[in-house]
């Protein structure tokens, strides 16, 4: 509870205080509530309101179109190699969002390596609302895809099996069983698809300049982005965001909050899937159609730009080379070191917010202690905030004469935002894992004489590891590439990953860096595999 | 339990982090917008001349000021190097410059410098075109509104680029409301404006459009020098220039240093960085690799103020927003 307050309460008052005080970042109180009138009158708020709300619930519900039956097949199916889609579903979140958005730049707008290739333009549906809700939701609808098959994992087909037993169809075993079990984590996908996209920067910024749509990232970034800075106005619109991130959580709970569901009763499941049968076809099909859109053409799109001399070249075999490659190993270590920084931000983030996420999540479900409606507020909220507004709530907050030491101006306030950023991810995952549990289970092992701690760790840890396995690896994935904090963030001669490439960008080498994506996205993905394969290794039975 | 489990994270935590912090004191720290590496091999020349480290911090000039502004209650920079004129100039009035004059200023023209800052070294907005897009070359921000160009310009958002809202003041400085009739005229042929400087040109690379109207020169002279089939146009009708302004900040605790490494990027060796990243040096008597400004016919920028920069890009908005 102190660490959940250290790491999400107190930048965000701070970041109350910028907005109410315009001056508080020299440390003056003068002039509260000025910033408020200048908020209203602010002619774009109204378009960045509607426009995020547009987006979010779009993303969302697209989301769940794709997500929940994808999920579906691979938790209540045996799918072919079935671990070799969740590593396949994994890398959109290996891929930065504004990586994405360039490479699906490169490849649909006219000229691109699609009109190259076949002819065909798609410009005008790739600048417009609906190419911004298809790319992000390309790179988002893996939450929910991992939340309803992680769920259904976990709980087996025990309750549906009864179903079918007296007499049930499969669909109506499906329609009556299988999908209220399903519904904590499905909304628990949405919600965090939904804060996700109020909260994404990099597509909109690099999709919706061009066709007129306006977020409230955007606009907070404008704000700090020219001179004379407006500390307090994105402060202001900071607040609005969390509103709407917090509409969506209060939904969330309206809609599911106090249904519990309990499918795990502690005796053993083997988890055996359904036979598919006749359909095994056409469903691995359209998962591999699906795995073809959001992560084999962007994937290719870059390597292609990062093994391509010009991009005004285009494709040819002559414009083929690897001089962006060499660069990278060439400039002094800096790409390597750059690399090094960020995967070991990652894993320490990972391993941070896992643990963390146990506790707030057991506390909050199983303990049921006072206060955990706020607990599980400050554990989402995270997930609402645009990182550039936690980048500066923790400057405003780290960056003071009085702290006997601080973080700030070290690599570790990168960790701490890393931190404060991706705890959600664990806590939603672990708790609605937790949700199904039956609610026996612990109260046993404490009559046999466990303690609360034993408790949780020879019963409930075991049986919602997976959920936290995977909510774990989805916190690598996205430390290892996060951006905007760290680009307000790094101290003076530290650079992550994210950060190099985008001053690639910046100045204008794409192809450098594109190739440092690419390796970035090689390097994450086998350390991942790797992990997953020694983590297996242990927990087997 | 948890609580004590916390305590002793923090504890762990708190160890960690101070014997950090002791090992980065005593250095230079440098915010810098605008070329890494220009920014790199200066600190690395320092450096090697003077033994004192060189901390950098580079960004974009909005995150490098938001940095600042967010610091202000423990103020972390000593030298500060902005792509805008701007910045300074406010930083100025706000009274938390060092006034200082280095010797090696004196090559240096005096519009560029004054009592507390000084250009480092400048660059120039002008039309970038891709040459084997198939249009006629451009030679006037006019013909960017020909029928050849229909769907085919982009420029970066003023909201997000400094240097491409100096163009439109100066524009408006020089042509009057004339300027707002080649806006309107560009927005009529279906240019679209992109995020900042760098998304504007990558779609002019790949050829999903033939031309930006005003982009920062010395990242495409880069492109250039990689192959890109790119070209530099700056209108005889005239274009802005965007001196990026150096200075020391008053809170420093190591004002020595920082006057020396002002001094080394002002010397005809540091200078020679500067131009080496594309960019004209400030001191006249080194050479460049490009057309410097005094072969351009410069527009006009100085404006009353930030009133009328919020006015022209509101102006500007609401253009370009339907």
């Amino acid at each position: 509870m102190v660490l959940l307050i250290m790491l999400v309460a107190l930048p965000l008052l701070f970041i109350l205080l910028q907005a109410v005080f315009p001056h508080f970042s020299a440390g003056k109180l003068d002039g509260a509530f000025s910033a408020i009138p200048a908020l209203l009158k602010a002619p774009q708020l109204p378009a960045m309101f509607s426009g995020t709300l547009q987006i979010a619930i779009g993303v969302a519900l697209l989301s769940a179109v794709i997500g929940l039956p994808l999920g579906v097949a691979r938790g209540l199916f045996d799918m072919p190699c079935p671990k070799l889609w969740d590593l396949l579903f994994l890398i959109p979140f290996l891929t930065p969002p504004y990586i994405a958005a360039l490479s699906w730049m490169l490849v649909l707008q006219t000229q691109g390596y699609l009109m190259q290739l076949t002819g065909l333009d798609l410009n005008n549906l790739l600048f417009s609302k609906t190419g911004i809700v298809l790319v992000m939701t390309l790179n988002i609808f893996p939450v929910v895809y991992f939340a309803v098959s992680r769920s259904l994992l976990a709980s087996g087909q025990r309750l549906a099996m009864v179903a079918r037993v007296h007499g049930a169809t499969p669909w109506k075993a499906f329609y009556h069983i299988t999908l209220p079990l399903l519904s904590p984590a499905l909304a628990a996908g949405m919600l965090l698809a939904f804060t996700l996209a109020v909260e994404e920067y990099g597509v909109p910024a690099a999709l919706g300049t061009r066709s007129g749509v306006v977020m409230l990232t955007v606009g907070i970034e404008e704000k700090l982005a020219d001179w004379p800075i407006d500390l307090p106005g994105a402060s202001m619109l900071s607040v609005v965001l969390i509103v709407i991130a917090l509409g969506g959580w209060w939904l969330q709970r309206k809609l599911t909050g106090d249904k519990d569901v309990t499918s795990v009763s502690g005796k053993p499941t083997e988890h055996v899937g359904a036979r598919l049968g006749f359909v095994a076809v056409p469903v691995v099909l359209v998962m591999a159609a699906i795995g073809f859109l959001a992560v084999v053409l962007p994937g290719l799109s870059m390597a292609i730009t990062g093994f391509s001399a010009t991009l005004s070249g285009g494709l040819s075999l002559a414009n083929l080379t690897v001089k962006h490659f060499v660069a990278l190993f060439a400039q002094s270590g800096d790409a390597l070191s750059a690399l090094g920084t960020s995967l070991s931000l990652a894993l320490a983030a990972a391993v941070i917010t896992g643990l963390l996420g146990l506790c707030a999540a057991w506390l909050v479900v199983m303990q049921k202690i006072r206060g955990r409606g706020v607990m599980d507020a400050l554990s989402l909220m995270p997930a609402a905030l645009p990182g550039v507004v936690i980048g500066v709530g923790l400057i405003l907050l780290w960056n003071r004469a009085f702290w006997p030491v601080s973080p700030y101006n070290t690599w570790a306030i990168l960790l701490i935002s890393y931190c404060c950023l991706l705890l959600p991810w664990p806590v939603r995952y672990i708790s609605s894992a937790m949700r199904q549990l039956g609610g026996n289970l612990e109260p046993a092992a404490r009559v046999h004489g466990a303690s609360a701690f034993q408790a949780l760790r020879w019963v409930v840890l075991p049986l919602i590891f997976p959920a936290m396995l995977a909510a774990m690896l989805m916190v690598f994935a996205i430390a290892s590439r996060e951006l905007v904090t760290s680009l307000l963030l790094s101290p003076a001669g530290t650079q992550t990953v994210a950060v190099f490439i985008w001053r690639q960008f910046e100045q204008g080498s794409v192809g450098q860096g594109m190739a440092m994506a690419t390796l970035t996205l090689i390097t994450g993905l086998a350390l991942m595999l790797t992990a997953l394969g020694i983590m297996q290794r242990g927990t087997k039975g | 339990m948890k609580a004590l489990l916390s305590v002793k994270k923090g504890v762990a935590l708190a160890m960690v982090l101070s014997s950090m912090m002791m090992s980065s004191a005593h250095a230079l720290t440098v915010y810098t917008a605008g070329p890494g590496s220009l920014a790199k091999s200066l600190a690395s020349g320092f450096e090697q001349k003077t033994g004192v480290k060189v901390n950098i911090f580079q960004a974009t000039t909005g995150k490098v000021m938001a940095r600042l502004e967010a610091e202000q209650a423990n103020p972390q920079a000593d030298i500060l190097i902005s792509a805008s004129w701007d910045t300074a100039e406010d930083l100025h009035n706000r009274g938390w410059l060092l006034p200082f004059h280095s010797a090696n200023a004196d090559k240096v023209p005096d519009t560029l410098k004054s009592a507390d800052f000084i250009a480092q070294g400048i660059s120039a907005l002008g039309i970038v075109w891709n040459t084997q897009s198939g249009t006629p070359e451009p030679k006037e921000w006019q013909d960017l509104t020909s029928a050849d160009f229909k769907d085919k310009v982009t420029t970066p958002d003023p909201a997000l680029s400094g240097a491409s809202l100096d163009l439109l003041i100066g524009l408006q400085n020089g042509m009057g409301d004339k300027a707002w009739q080649l806006f309107d005229a560009l927005k009529q042929n279906g240019m679209v404006v992109s995020g900042p400087n760098a998304q504007a040109v990558t779609p002019v690379m790949q050829g999903a459009k033939a031309a930006v109207f005003g982009a920062v020169d010395y990242v495409t002279y880069g492109n250039i020098a990689q192959g890109e089939s790119l070209k530099v146009i700056f209108p005889a009708s005239g274009t802005v220039i965007a001196p990026r302004p150096m200075m020391i900040l008053k809170t420093t605790q190591h004002a020595d240093d920082a006057k020396a490494f002002v001094d080394y990027v002002l010397s005809p060796e540091g200078q020679k960085m500067v131009a080496d990243a594309w960019l004209m040096p400030a001191r006249t008597d080194v050479q460049a690799k490009r057309p410097l400004f005094t072969e351009l016919k410069v527009l006009p920028t100085q404006s009353g103020g930030t009133s009328e920069r919020g006015d022209v890009l509101k102006r500007f908005n609401s253009l370009f927003a339907k």
